[in-house]
């Protein structure tokens, strides 16, 4: 008997020894290895271009674009230029903490955020934080404009765009204000507090209409009312796990209770989204009955914490595929760069819409066998690739310097964009 | 969301879940360890300061847009009674022996109840209305003007809670055509109501005897200095009266006024609020407090705390307890100190007190509450605080999603 559990025991250790491989392109961005973290900012725009906002705190985030065709990566610009506040004595303006959007100009529309606001203590007085920008990035002419500040002294954590009525809304931090701006007339509305520190949500969505959705408290949903022009509580509530301890040393400031990343699926005309506790991936048609209807559909969660209390706090990286899958860069430990305490590679986790079926693809890694110690931010491109933002471990090499932006626990980091081809490798393990 | 769909997905898990344990018991010791208590640590002691909904959570509340408070009043019963603003003034209660918040009621036709609020020794409520301030006067054309109201609370405890209905009101009347209520004392002995309208700076008396009102001229005539865009007068946000019944506020160019209740004449004096040269036409009285001794204290817009000795008409300049503009409330405490909320908007509410014994300031903190379920929840406006009669101070949370607040000072 006891030498039957043993056996039982040994095969279960080898099987997860041989955990399955996914194996990842990647790109470096040259002469920004600094940049030390990435939240939400990925985006590929209609031309296939994919645009990346990299964070860096106490200096200046950078935009940066990747060009496909050409497999090329250029830095577009520095946000303290960008914003005109160079020299400004300013707290600096150090994140792109939004999702991009295209608008019908052509343009790319983006904000900034500042990086650390030492417990509110520089909200005003000496090096306070003037505000973050709404900003907008012309391909045609390879210049960025800035559009000014969205609320004064409050980063812009979240974005999305209203198509109809190309408006841009955001949630502003830390005043958790929900502000919209017109992009004809340049003006930014605030439309009020949305959200206390019980919940902040970090991930907006806009329906085909131009009204918008986010998260507040207990897991519940308000709606910006486009045909009413005003904020309602809703009292729907998407599944979530009470709030309580968690077993690896989360952030205090990490709400729990919110949706962490949505997206609006034009095909079926519904949001799908991560809740930020304990993964749970639903669906929030918000068209069905009065109010709308939220449907539990997986655990976006590795196997071991289906059902458990201690899931990693949900990471941004959710995309849908023009293959009708939800791709999700999993971590399994918790993770926020170099605030991370343990470190383990990612996993891309595969949630196939029209079977209603979730695929652990296995670890995430480079070709050279390197991790993927987590991500941030991901974005489907029209011909189905999926790109992920994230940190990537570095090894040293011989006669070369190290290039690094910290250490995620104890293994040296810098950010990548990594390129993931379903069509060729999914499912694939080594 | 349904709970069954939950437990579908644990259940599905499950059978990993027996696997992953086998594993565990192999490692153990490497498990990872426990969230440490550190991070549950804010500025402010945690058990001084609590908050109750406006309601019975979690929908039975006033509703967002709806429940800025910018009102508060002590019953002679105890209770604490409150006036939201937004979209939608309501009224509220709350009872410290049921610790929770009535509501009572929409208040009809009203938008704003701003420093507007006080109770009668015979426990009938006054509230006075007006349409939103300190917004450069917008709002007001074709106002007919802000309307004083009486609620009674006779029993108001065997009601059931009201959000989606009119509190029942009795309509003294509009105090001011045109104009709305911005500031509001209720003198019982004399039974008189005074008040400061907005956005010009009148000045009324409400007879509760004859139930008419007279206005006795302005406390601001000119704009003050700005943009040619600005169109704001200096207009105290408080009044406070002496114990002959003399009304104190500030008006035009910083400087105090006296309505002198034996002459009923409205009188600017020369004494100035505390402030920087150039800034004293900017300066407005915000809230005022008085001790058990009848010395009055006053908080000024620029932030500044101040003592007015009545005698001598002669304010003492008594400094800043934080760097913010704004003094939005101030109470005595039991404990003989003056306490006070304070902040400009778009910055952080903070608290403060002030010791008269020892002329010390003491920094408390941001109104913060970080107990289940809310970890946290801040206010970063607050815009009304008045003292119960046990000594808990209660502050009210001026925003789109507000809650009352519970400052227990010791």
């Amino acid at each position: 008997m006891i030498k039957s559990l043993l056996c039982v025991l040994l095969l279960a250790v080898c099987a997860f020894g041989q955990a399955p491989v996914v194996t990842l392109e990647h790109r470096n961005f040259p002469g920004l290895h600094e940049a030390d973290s990435a939240y939400s900012a990925l985006f590929v725009a209609s031309d296939g271009k994919v645009y990346a906002g990299l964070d860096f705190s106490g200096g200046a985030a950078h935009l940066v674009v990747y060009d496909p065709v050409k497999d090329t990566v250029r830095d577009l610009g520095d946000m303290i230029y960008a914003t005109g506040e160079n020299g400004s004595g300013s707290a600096p303006q150090s994140k792109i903490h939004v999702k991009f959007a295209e608008g019908r100009d052509g343009k790319i529309y983006f904000a900034t955020h500042y990086a650390i606001d030492f417990d509110r203590a520089r909200l005003v007085g000496p090096r306070s934080y003037t505000g973050g920008h709404w900003l907008a990035y012309d391909p045609r002419t390879d210049a960025i404009s800035d559009l000014g500040i969205g609320r004064a002294r409050n980063g812009l954590i979240t974005m999305t765009m209203a198509k109809p009525q190309q408006r841009l809304f955001s949630i502003s931090d830390p005043h958790g204000h929900l502000l919209a701006f017109d992009i004809a007339t340049r003006q930014t509305r605030d439309y009020g507090r949305v959200n206390n520190w019980d919940s902040l949500c970090r991930s907006l969505a806009a329906d085909d209409e131009g009204n918008v959705y986010g998260t507040f408290g207990e897991g519940r949903i308000f709606k910006y009312d486009v045909k009413d022009d005003r904020l309602k509580d809703l009292s729907l509530q998407i599944p979530h796990r009470p709030k309580g301890i968690n077993s690896h040393g989360r952030d205090y400031l990490k709400s729990e209770s919110g949706w962490r990343v949505v997206i609006w699926d034009e095909i079926d005309k519904k949001i799908y989204g991560i809740e930020e506790s304990s993964c749970y991936l639903f669906s929030f048609d918000p068209k069905r009955g009065a109010e709308g209807e939220v449907s539990l559909l997986a655990q976006m969660a590795l196997d071991k914490y289906v059902g458990q209390r201690t899931v990693p706090f949900a990471t941004l990286a959710l995309a849908l595929g023009t293959n009708r899958k939800l791709y999700y860069a999993a971590v399994p430990e918790e993770f926020d760069y170099s605030g991370s305490k343990s470190v383990a590679a990612s996993h891309l986790l595969v949630y196939d819409l029209a079977r209603k079926q979730k695929t652990d693809l296995g670890e995430m890694r480079l070709a050279d066998g390197r991790r993927v110690l987590g991500c941030n931010a991901a974005h489907a491109a029209p011909d189905g690739t999926i790109y992920f933002l994230g940190a990537v471990e570095v090894r040293p090499e011989a006669g070369k310097p190290l290039e690094i932006a910290g250490k995620v626990a104890d293994i040296p980091y810098r950010l990548a964009l990594l390129i993931y081809k379903p069509s060729l490798s999914e499912g694939k393990t080594k | 969301m349904k709970h069954s769909e939950v437990a579908e997905a644990k259940r599905r898990g499950f059978s990993v879940r027996l696997l992953a344990a086998c594993v565990l018991l192999l490692c153990a010791g490497a498990a990872s360890g426990q969230r440490h208590l550190g991070y549950d640590d804010l500025t402010t002691r945690q058990v001084r300061l609590d908050l109750r909904d406006l309601g019975y959570p979690p929908i039975d509340v006033i509703p967002s847009d709806c429940s800025a408070i910018h009102a508060l009043a002590l019953a002679p019963s105890g209770k604490i009674y409150g006036a939201t603003s937004g979209r939608q003034s309501h009224l509220f209660v709350f009872s410290p022996r049921r610790n929770y918040v009535q509501p009572l009621g929409r208040i009809p036709n009203t938008v704003a109840v701003h420093h507007a609020l006080a109770v009668d020794a015979d426990g009938m409520v006054y509230l006075g209305s007006t349409r939103p301030v300190d917004n450069n006067g917008e709002g007001y054309a074709g106002y007919e003007g802000g309307r004083l109201y009486r609620y009674d609370p006779t029993g108001e405890d065997n009601r059931p809670i009201q959000i989606e209905r009119d509190c029942v009101l009795e309509d003294l009347g509009v105090m001011v055509r045109g104009e709305g209520i911005y500031a509001m004392l209720l003198d019982a002995p004399r039974r008189k109501i005074y008040g400061l309208t907005y956005p010009n700076g009148r000045f009324f008396v409400y007879d509760l005897a004859t139930k008419t009102v007279a206005i006795k001229g302005a406390v601001a005539e000119s704009f003050r200095p700005g943009e040619n865009d600005e169109r704001e007068k200096s207009i105290a946000r408080a009044l406070v009266a002496d114990d002959e019944g003399n009304i104190y506020g500030s008006g035009e160019d910083g400087r105090l006024f006296v309505y002198e209740a034996a002459t009923q004449r409205l009188i600017k004096l020369a004494t100035a609020l505390p402030a920087e040269r150039a800034r004293l036409p900017f300066v407005v009285i915000d809230s005022f407090a008085k001790d058990a001794q009848g010395n009055i204290y006053g908080g000024t817009s620029d932030g500044y705390l101040f003592r007015w000795l009545l005698k001598e008409r002669r304010v003492i300049n008594l400094g800043k307890a934080i760097r913010q503009y704004r003094v939005r409330g101030l109470v005595f405490g039991a404990n003989g100190k003056l306490y006070g909320v304070g902040g400009e908007p778009g910055v952080m509410a903070h608290l403060f007190s002030y010791d008269p014994r020892t002329s010390e300031f003491d920094l408390l903190g941001f109104i913060d509450v970080s107990r289940r379920p809310y970890y946290s929840w801040q206010a970063y406006q607050a815009d009304a605080m008045i003292a119960g009669d046990d000594g808990t101070i209660y502050i009210g949370q001026s925003e789109r999603r507000s809650k009352l607040f519970v400052f227990y000072p010791w």
